[in-house]
């Protein structure tokens, strides 16, 4: 137990978990077919705004998160307004601008510290420590130490937060927002003539990938105890938009899945660390080539829902028969 | 029931529209024809907002429109079919209807879908499909289902022939005068001078973003200038 339970591990994953919100993330832009590369940005204000909170007006951690995606969100309306309404390509390079600004402004602000970034910064994992050494479970629980359980309870944390989102995005799909995203994405003309409101459901997909980017980024914040500029610079942006070119950004699967194989191939090829960019730029040529709509399309999911289940398939089929007829 | 004064439209530095007027009379079938360039998909574009006026005044049943965003528009009642069918290609036949309707909130929306049906018949056939999938004249008809499902009180064609084959686009005007019978007024505009002149009851030419003629069909359609550059001669077949 204690083997696979050492701190190494247990980071690993709580990376991962993190990786799989900022995937959720661009792919709430990517349903309305932007692609917005701005997520690094607005992960650095969550963090940021987490940070300081808790760190320099000692606001407890469950409200400074909250915060750092709120502040997110705040500049995402700043700049999202202009900037939606820059399609395709522009709006791209637009974004991954404003993420290097932020990143510059971060590096020149005294609050900020600079280039040597925020330090000491109140950790998830302790504080929940402390609530457990208050409940008696100083001495750990049936042979986990309590630094284990403190750290399994964060990854709890981080999942329960990963399946909201799934749950979100995959209830999303069937509604009537869900529906405008996807006509909007297919032809923004058309969706616009039959009278979706295309301004204003962008927008709105553009604060929600904000205020997750900003929430996972808080969450970093506690989970890693430092922060700085470079955490947050070009690398990232094009790291999250990899998660989505690699699983797929048409499910939400995709992303997901992506955000997994990331997070797990950097610590698996430590040995070639120097080439992680490389392989990175290679990732992205061999899947434009060979799979430019990512692992997971819709058309796989079809595939294994039909050998998975094929009683519900034929099910599913009656359901939309009946609905329509 | 829709009139417009002095529009003045473009793109840019390039004005496409000089200044025009058009009146299209509730219940009737109105067509704008013209050639290539005159125009005539800018006018469209500009009464369904997708395009902000430089001047003039677009009313919609007394109400002014003019500069209103698209989907207060729609909400209004009036549908655009536009040019080159913008089908929602990843979607299914029946999600594509299903988006006409997106702004309605009544009960009726499945009636209107049968109604759809009705007079699509393929399309019911073909509702899982995908609309990608579908042939031209397949598309059309259900871009046309698709506005339909707004319940428009005015349904603007944009070259609802474009591409397709005779038989297909005598089937597509045959449906534009049903719809039309059955109370919905009509704004049609065709590079398809022929056919279009034949079903409306109103015509107005359109000529590098000028009118130069309008009158009753029957008088456009043998207005010697028309017949000319447009019917390719003297007699209208």
């Amino acid at each position: 137990m204690d083997q696979w339970l050492n701190p190494y591990y247990l980071q690993i994953v709580m990376f991962m978990l993190i990786n799989a919100m900022l995937g959720i993330s661009i792919y709430f832009t990517l349903a309305t077919g932007q692609l917005s590369l701005g997520n690094a940005g607005f992960m650095s204000v969550g963090a940021y705004t987490s940070a300081l909170l808790s760190l320099k007006a000692g606001l407890p951690l469950y409200l400074s998160i909250p915060a750092g995606g709120v502040a997110a969100c705040v500049l995402a309306a700043v700049i999202g307004i202009p900037a939606t309404r820059l399609q395709g390509i522009y709006l791209a390079i637009a974004t991954l601008g404003f993420g290097e600004v932020v990143r510059v402004i971060i590096l020149n602000m005294k609050v900020t510290n600079g280039a040597l970034g925020l330090s000491g910064i109140p950790a998830l994992s302790v504080q929940i420590g402390k609530q457990l050494n208050s409940l008696g479970l100083g001495s750990g629980l049936g042979g986990i130490t309590v630094q284990q359980l403190s750290n399994l309870s964060v990854i709890g944390l981080l999942a329960l937060v990963v399946i909201f989102l799934v749950f979100f995005a995959l209830r999303l799909r069937h509604s009537r927002l869900g529906r405008a995203f996807a006509a909007i994405k297919d032809d923004e003309h058309a969706a616009e003539v039959t009278g979706v409101d295309t301004v204003r459901y962008k927008l709105l997909a553009f604060f929600m990938s904000a205020f997750v980017a900003g929430i996972a980024g808080a969450l970093a914040a506690h989970i890693t105890f430092y922060i700085g500029p470079k955490d947050f610079s070009y690398h990232r942006a094009v790291e999250i938009l990899l998660f989505a070119v690699l699983g797929g950004g048409n499910v939400i699967w995709g992303p997901l899945l992506g955000a997994g194989i990331l997070t797990l191939l950097p610590e698996l090829l430590r040995t070639v660390a120097d080439y992680r960019e490389m392989i990175y730029g290679g990732i992205l040529v061999i899947m434009m080539i060979f799979r430019p709509q990512g692992l997971i399309s819709e058309e796989t999911l079809r595939l294994w829902r039909s050998k998975l289940f094929p009683a519900a398939k034929t099910e599913q089929e009656a359901v939309a028969r009946r609905s329509a007829g | 029931m829709l009139s417009i004064r002095q529009l003045v439209a473009g793109y840019g530095s390039i004005t496409a529209l000089k200044s025009i007027d058009l009146t299209v009379p509730e219940g009737s079938i109105v067509s704008l024809i013209g050639a290539n360039g005159a125009g005539k998909t800018t006018t469209m574009k500009t009464i369904m907002g997708l395009i902000r006026p430089t001047s003039g005044e677009i009313c919609f049943q007394d109400q002014n429109i003019t500069g209103q965003p698209v989907h207060q528009v729609v909400s209004k009642g009036v549908s655009l079919v536009p040019e080159g069918r913008s089908i929602l290609s990843q979607m299914s036949v029946l999600e594509n209807l299903e988006m006409g309707a997106y702004l309605r909130r009544d009960r009726e929306v499945q009636h209107d879908l049968q109604k759809v049906f009705q007079r699509f018949p393929i399309l019911e056939e073909r509702k899982q499909q995908l609309g990608g999938t579908l042939s031209g004249g397949q598309q059309q008809m259900l871009a046309i289902g698709r506005a339909l499902m707004a319940r428009p009180k005015l349904l603007l064609l944009d070259e609802p022939s474009m591409g397709l084959a005779p038989l297909v686009v005598a089937e597509i005007f045959k449906v534009i005068q049903e719809i039309n019978q059955e109370g919905t007024t009509i704004l049609l505009v065709e590079q398809n001078v022929r056919q279009a002149l034949k079903i409306a009851h109103y015509a107005y030419v359109l000529e590098t973003g000028r009118m130069v003629l309008h009158g009753p069909a029957d008088a456009v359609a043998n207005d010697p200038k028309i017949l000319e550059a447009y019917l390719g001669g003297r007699r209208v077949g």
